[in-house]
């Protein structure tokens, strides 16, 4: 496979993958206070993403994919709220273990990696037209 | 040696560069990967030492051994600028830099190529 469109494969994995993560992120920071419907219920519980590098056979490189998207265990934040319907018998709601200043760090780590990402794209779209620009005017 | 030889010398130099931006894109793919170890080509001029000795075959499709290989890419552990917690070892300021060597050298090859190609051109023309 050319080595140039094999990057463009790449770069399109990385910004799936990278995709994938805002999507995480949004979901996190949607739910940041969905808290359980009966009382004592467990609220939403953080999911976290994690990626792998993975062989991609056709064209000999390795590409990333995601490679799961599992639950945060630490603990909920606890909020003393008698009137909520999710309150337990001591008054106490469990609220989402999402923190804001974490989904954000991570937001931005993601904008960053899918920025490189497209970058790579540009860079070889740049490549590519240099050659194609060696043809122009000598004919 | 063919008295033309730069000819292939610059897509030799370019198809180096083509590889090498695309282990530049699977480095910032991976940028987040954990346990993922920066890769990078062996330099070009021990390319052209080895090309010397590349075995030549009656068809080029037989011999044919691509940049991309596992014996050509070398693992540059020492000159990664920093690990994370994860074992990454991608540097995406670095692998900006790499981009823009590759991008550079490009050029130049494209530009080199382009001016002696105009000159092969003018003496065919007259």
């Amino acid at each position: 496979m050319d080595p140039l469109a094999a990057s463009l494969k790449i770069a399109s994995a990385g910004l799936a993958a990278q995709s994938t993560r805002l999507r995480v992120v949004s979901e996190n920071m949607a739910n940041a206070f969905s808290t359980g419907k009966t009382p004592g219920a467990e609220p939403y519980q953080r999911k976290t993403v994690s990626f792998a590098s993975e062989l991609d056979r056709a064209s000999g490189t390795t590409l990333v994919k995601v490679s799961s998207i599992g639950v945060d265990s630490s603990p909920f934040n606890v909020e003393h709220d008698p009137g909520n319907r999710a309150a337990d018998a001591k008054g106490d709601v469990k609220l989402p273990n999402v923190n804001m200043l974490v989904e954000l760090a991570d937001m931005r780590e993601a904008n960053r990696a899918y920025e490189a990402d497209l970058q790579v794209m540009k860079q070889v779209r740049d490549l590519a037209s240099m050659t194609v620009d060696l043809l122009k005017g000598s004919l | 040696m063919e008295p033309m030889y730069l000819f292939s010398l610059v897509s030799l130099q370019q198809e180096w560069l083509s590889s090498r931006q695309s282990l530049v894109a699977q480095n910032i793919a991976n940028a987040n990967s954990p346990g993922y170890q920066t890769a990078d080509l062996v330099p070009f001029s021990k390319v052209l030492d080895k090309s010397a000795l590349l075995m030549s075959g009656q068809d080029p499709s037989h011999i044919r051994t691509s940049l991309l290989d596992v014996h050509s890419v070398g693992d540059r552990r020492a000159e990664t600028w920093e690990t994370s917690h994860s074992g990454n070892s991608v540097s995406l300021e670095n692998e900006m830099i790499k981009s823009g060597e590759i991008r550079g050298a490009f050029s130049l090859g494209a530009g080199v190529l382009k001016a002696f190609h105009s000159m092969w051109l003018s003496s065919l023309k007259g």
